[in-house]
């Protein structure tokens, strides 16, 4: 594999927080340091108030991505685009219209959780 | 791992594929250099795991794979056919892996096909073996890949075009086929899951691509275990290798390519919690309630709700006073608005705090935030409910309280209720009125429901039609004079009549009940559904009396969900619980009679009046009598279902007649006036001693239902339900609602030698006790009117047991006597009563050959049980002979059927002059009267003539008496003339076809498919259906 994987989570509690648009779930701190890698036109790092808006902890089951391209289970979550790293299974949040506008402008699908 | 990449090579593949399939054919393989390879593979992972590497994984592993492999080899009959289109293949591969014997024979098409094709492929064969692994995964990259960037171009670009709906379709597409890596379930310490996948996923990183794993699942709600996903088993074990929190030597299970999406499929819990939404608590001492919430905080993940503190301000006070409180843990205070004042009293320190975010000012004590009454606290997110929250009336009117200046009846928002209301919630049609807003109180019927817009229809002038309208602003119309239902809430299923509405409430009077019912309009679809109700949970059913604890029972008065409304049996006050199922210890229903105020017996059902007490001049009859106190049925009390409870001594037992001369020593002779039968003779001993005492002991003197229950002594009776169902037999107690019945003895088959005649000594006795004729026989007719329903009964009961068990011989044995009611006694005492104890001669009995065969149901089937109904309902001992073997029968086993029999008939008082076309016909073969019962042509017999060698033939034909047989088995031989008499039907065996010479198939053709007994079981040719015919009845056919 010649990918460059997104930061691993360094701790595993509360701090966790999962990025709306691609559910990498990473630790506040890291979101705040170097953003998300599968989103950069967020631009956490460079405007940490927006972890608040574009990650969240109400996530739900993790998976650790090895190997993107050749999971399946990458494939069922559609997060096989993205980098290896650890990402939620669910996010329970929706991100905001600004933020979806943002995507959209970025020309990046934008899945909304699904409601039960 | 080094890895060979090879250009295509599809023989190769097909052939490593089924070879390493095939164990059996390893000889074969290891000619061919390659065999041996794999099995040195094999045994090395199996032997020697701990020295496996992974190339030799991948070799066992690929077995797994071959599967899909080996399908397409198969299918292609070793040729090489490659190029399916890929949804082909899946389709392929899941049959294949489905269906693995398929597959073996599937594997030799191919493998001789491929023999063929690519025997000069051997030498390489290692190398390709390799190949194929790596390109396997390639393809299968591939395959994946293609297909993701085919659906991600398809769907992902113009997202405006596509919705969620196209999203879930896209995700079928996605559904793990047999080629990609599967999910293991790896257990995991507790509470490390996560940590043990990100680690994984460190390891991974680390590493580089040693790891073979693709991916980690750890769920939140899977305590113990993750998910590894991997192509094999081994990758995964090379994995967890070392890891802390994974337990070596656990068992790795693979889960079901089925249920792998099931382990992702997690629901994100989209918390859409807002003000004023209702949630219930889900943990501490607040569990279940109901509370409101106030605010919410997503960041923190933590929510203000506002609920009804149970506090208990004592306990509190000497909390905060530093003073031991006794902790008593189970005591959960019950929820009560907090009251200041109270507090003060308490010495409880308040302090008056403005919020500083919201300007509203709080109560403090210990910490603790309240505000008018209701407790103010801030929870995390995870500790309430939220979904499907459905505050009940009682909830609702209880938070109401406080804030109930000004605005009454508005039970805490209609907005919070309306949000629980699922999508769907307004259909066309439906009368709605407007409750906020401008047009609050405008009335319309829905026209078209649009997301969160209703159009309604007003019919209003100046006003557009149709009308949108948010659905928040809508609320369900009924008027007084609907018959409703309600479909949601408490009530659910009750129907009943709208008689008030008070805005979004309904007050109902239910069809059941007959109690007014409060429910939300919401709850309520319009429905001229009448439900008797539940009347029932698990054994309990409305208006039963329980026992709740060793103390307290009560009547069930209502039924809620999985809970009864219990009016416990208080008599001071009316006091009613609400009851779960599992609270109740159990059904009291023993009949106990008490006396009233002046030493009157009171039993069950006698009307009392109460002259004392808070019920006082009520009046009704007694329906539960229990401890002294008495649960009286009042049609005209309104409350708790009718039921009053009262002391015994309260009341006084109205209608005097029933009490004094019913309870003693006239007891039998007034219950028998009941019957306005003449009660001269006095019913048989056992039974008057049965039937007195039982009165007396039970102080049950009333006539109408004692004599009812009486008179069903002796008769016979079916039971309809329980375990019993089905069986018949005379009444032998009557008890409460219990009888005890007799059970009639099955018919079974047994071996003449193995019954005894002792059976006849003890029985006549017993019979005659039970049913001592002539002191009983008066009283038979009057019963019958009394219970018209026995004679339908009897019918049903009786008629197919007839029919379909006994054998027609029975019947024969009935019919003679079937009116013969008067000369019975005669009849009972000098002739078999024992007809009934054919099981015992029936079945085995050599001389029934003889007779059986003549037996043709012709009999039975022209007389059925309708004749067996007439001769028992008047006589009511029907059963009686069924059941008691008479001493006659065992001793005389074969006697009836012997031509002999046709003697003794006759002189059987009424018998035969009364039944000319029944019994006895059918007996006439034998006699040597009518042919035709049984001769039929086309069936098979043994001709028996004077002098001559029996023989077999074919009857072909049968006119006047005579048969033309044609000899021989199968009829080839001469014809020849013969004599009913002379002619023997030829048992048929299992598995011949047979014609059926008696019964109502007569005529028909079948195949015997066995033989039980002296019943066989036959198929019946023209509708298959499967009969028991007696033997009897059955030749053997022959196709002419």
């Amino acid at each position: 594999m010649g990918e460059v994987a997104a930061q691993i989570p360094t701790s595993f509690g509360h701090e966790l927080r999962a990025c709306l648009r691609c559910r990498l779930v990473k630790t506040y701190d890291q979101f705040r340091d170097s953003g998300c890698e599968n989103c950069p036109f967020f631009k956490i790092e460079e405007d940490p108030e927006r972890i608040v808006d574009v990650t969240t902890p109400n996530f739900n089951g993790t998976i650790s991505m090895m190997d993107p391209r050749r999971s399946w289970a990458a494939r069922w979550l559609r997060i096989g685009k993205f980098a290896p790293g650890c990402y939620a299974l669910a996010v329970s949040e929706t991100l905001s219209e600004d933020m979806q506008s943002l995507c959209q402008e970025e020309r990046v699908q934008y899945i909304p959780p699904k409601r039960i | 791992m080094p890895r060979h990449r090879g250009e295509e090579d599809d023989v190769d593949e097909d052939y490593d594929g089924m070879e390493l399939e095939e164990e059996e054919e390893e000889d074969e393989g290891r000619s061919r250099g390659g065999g041996s390879r794999q099995k040195r593979g094999r045994s090395s992972f199996f032997d020697d795991y701990a020295e496996e590497d992974s190339e030799e994984e991948e070799d066992d592993d690929d077995d797994e794979d071959y599967g899909s492999r080996r399908g397409k080899g198969g299918g292609g009959g070793g040729g090489a056919k490659r190029k399916k289109s890929s949804a082909a293949m899946f389709v392929d591969d899941i049959a294949d892996q489905v269906d693995d014997d398929d597959e073996e024979g599937e594997d030799e098409d191919g493998e001789d096909g491929f023999i063929v094709d690519t025997g000069t492929d051997l030498p390489d064969e290692r190398v390709d073996r390799r190949r194929y692994h790596d390109r396997g995964f390639d393809e299968n990259d591939e395959d994946v890949d293609d297909l993701e960037r085919r659906i991600q171009e398809r769907f992902s670009r113009p997202q405006e075009d596509y919705d969620e709906e196209a999203t879930d379709v896209e995700q079928q597409a996605l559904l793990p086929s047999v080629r990609d890596p599967k999910l293991w379930m790896v257990k995991c310490a507790i509470g490390r899951e996560r940590e043990v996948a990100v680690c994984l996923m460190q390891k991974y990183i680390d590493r580089g691509s040693d790891l073979q794993i693709r991916s980690v699942v750890a769920l939140d709600h899977l305590k113990n275990y993750i998910y590894v996903e991997a192509d094999k088993e081994a990758h995964v074990k090379e994995a967890i290798k070392g890891m802390r929190n994974i337990y070596a030597n656990q068992k790795i299970l693979l889960v079901p390519i089925r249920e792998m999406t099931d382990v992702l499929s997690v629901e994100s819990k989209a918390i859409d919690l807002s003000r004023d939404t209702w949630v219930r608590m889900k943990i501490g001492t607040y569990k279940g309630d109901l509370a409101k919430v106030v605010d919410v905080d997503n960041v923190r993940q933590r929510v203000t709700v506002k609920l009804i503190p149970r506090i208990d301000l004592q306990a509190l006070a000497s909390k905060l006073d530093g003073r031991e409180v006794a902790k008593k843990k189970a005591f959960v205070p019950p929820p009560r608005f907090m009251n200041i004042d109270e507090a003060r009293e308490l010495h409880i320190r308040v302090e008056r705090r403005r919020d500083p975010m919201t300007g509203d000012y709080f109560e403090n004590i210990g910490g603790m935030l309240f505000k008018d009454g209701f407790m103010y606290k801030t929870v995390s997110l995870k500790s309430i409910i939220a979904q499907n929250v459905t505050p009940t009336f009682d909830e609702l009117e209880k938070f109401n309280k406080p804030s109930e200046n000004g605005e009454s009846g508005d039970f805490g928002g209609l907005s919070t209720l309306f949000a629980n209301r699922k999508k769907g919630h307004f259909m066309k049609g439906d009368a709605v009125i407007v409750i906020k807003g401008d047009l609050k109180n405008l009335k319309g019927w829905v026209e078209k429901v649009d997301e969160d817009n209703v159009l309604i229809r007003s019919g209003l002038k100046g006003l557009p039609d149709p009308l949108a309208v948010n659905e928040k602003e809508l609320c369900k119309y009924f008027e007084p004079g609907n018959h409703v239902k309600v479909v949601s809430g408490t009530h659910e299923g009750a129907t009943g009549m709208v008689v008030k509405v008070d805005q979004h409430v309904l007050i109902l009077l239910s069809d059941t009940t007959k109690e007014h019912v409060r429910v939300f309009a919401d709850h309520v679809v319009e429905s001229s559904e009448v439900t008797t109700g539940v009347t029932k949970i698990g054994q309990y059913e409305l208006h039963d009396l329980v026992l709740l604890d060793n103390l307290t029972f009560g009547v069930t008065i209502r039924l809620e969900n999985e809970a009864f409304q219990v009016l416990k049996g208080n008599p001071d006050r009316p006091e009613v619980a609400l009851v779960k199922l599992r609270e109740i210890k159990c059904k009291l229903d023993r009949k106990i009679s008490v006396q009233d105020r002046y030493k009157n017996v009171i039993s069950v059902s006698d009307d009392v009046r109460i002259v004392e007490g808070p019920s006082k001049g009520k009046q009704g009859p007694v329906r539960h009598i229990y401890k002294g106190v008495l649960f009286i049925y009042d049609r005209h009390h309104l409350e708790h279902a009718g039921f009053i409870c009262a002391k015994c001594t309260s009341c006084v037992v109205v209608g005097g007649s029933r009490s004094g001369a019913n309870r003693n020593g006239g007891d039998s002779l007034s219950r028998f006036s009941n019957f306005k039968a003449p009660a001269p003779v006095p019913p048989s001993p056992r039974r008057f001693q049965r039937g007195g005492m039982g009165y007396n002991a039970r102080g049950r003197g009333r006539g109408g239902r004692g004599g009812r229950d009486d008179s069903l002594l002796g008769t016979t009776v079916k039971i309809r339900l329980g375990p019993f169902k089905g069986y018949r037999g005379p009444v032998v107690e009557v008890k409460g609602d219990t009888v005890r019945v007799e059970l009639e003895m099955k018919i079974v088959t047994v071996d003449r030698n193995a019954i005894s005649d002792n059976v006849a000594v003890t029985t006549p006795s017993r019979d005659t006790s039970r049913y001592s004729m002539g002191s009983e026989t008066p009283m038979h007719p009057s019963r019958t009117p009394l219970h018209p329903y026995m004679t339908p009964m009897r019918d049903a009961g009786a008629t197919p047991i007839h029919d379909g068990m006994r054998t027609p011989m029975r019947d024969r044995a009935w019919n003679p006597y079937t009116p013969m009611s008067p000369p019975r006694d005669n009849w009972e005492e000098g002739n078999p009563g024992s007809w009934g104890t054919s099981p015992n001669y029936q079945p085995g009995s050599p001389p029934s050959r003889a007779y059986e065969a003549p037996t043709p149901g012709s009999g039975w089937a022209s007389t059925p049980g309708g004749s067996y109904s007439d001769a028992g309902t008047p006589r009511d001992s029907g059963s009686a002979y069924v059941n008691a073997p008479s001493p006659y029968l065992p001793s005389t086993p074969g006697q009836p059927m012997t031509p002999s029999s046709a003697s003794y008939l006759p002189g059987t008082p009424g018998g035969q002059p009364m039944t000319p076309g029944t019994g006895l016909d059918v007996m006439s073969p034998v006699i040597g009267g009518d042919a035709e019962a049984w001769f039929m042509p086309d069936i098979l017999v043994e001709i028996h003539k004077a002098g001559e060698d029996s023989d077999v033939g074919v009857i072909r034909d049968v006119s006047d008496g005579t048969c033309k047989v044609s000899l021989g088995s199968s009829g080839e031989g001469d014809t020849i003339m013969a004599l009913p008499g002379e002619l023997e039907i030829v048992p048929p065996r299992k598995n011949d076809r047979v014609k059926i010479v008696g019964g109502q198939y007569r005529g028909s053709i079948g195949k015997l498919i066995g033989i039980d007994g002296s019943d066989g079981i036959v198929k019946i040719e023209d509708n298959l259906d499967v009969k028991i015919l007696d033997l009897a009845i059955l030749a053997k056919f022959v196709q002419p």
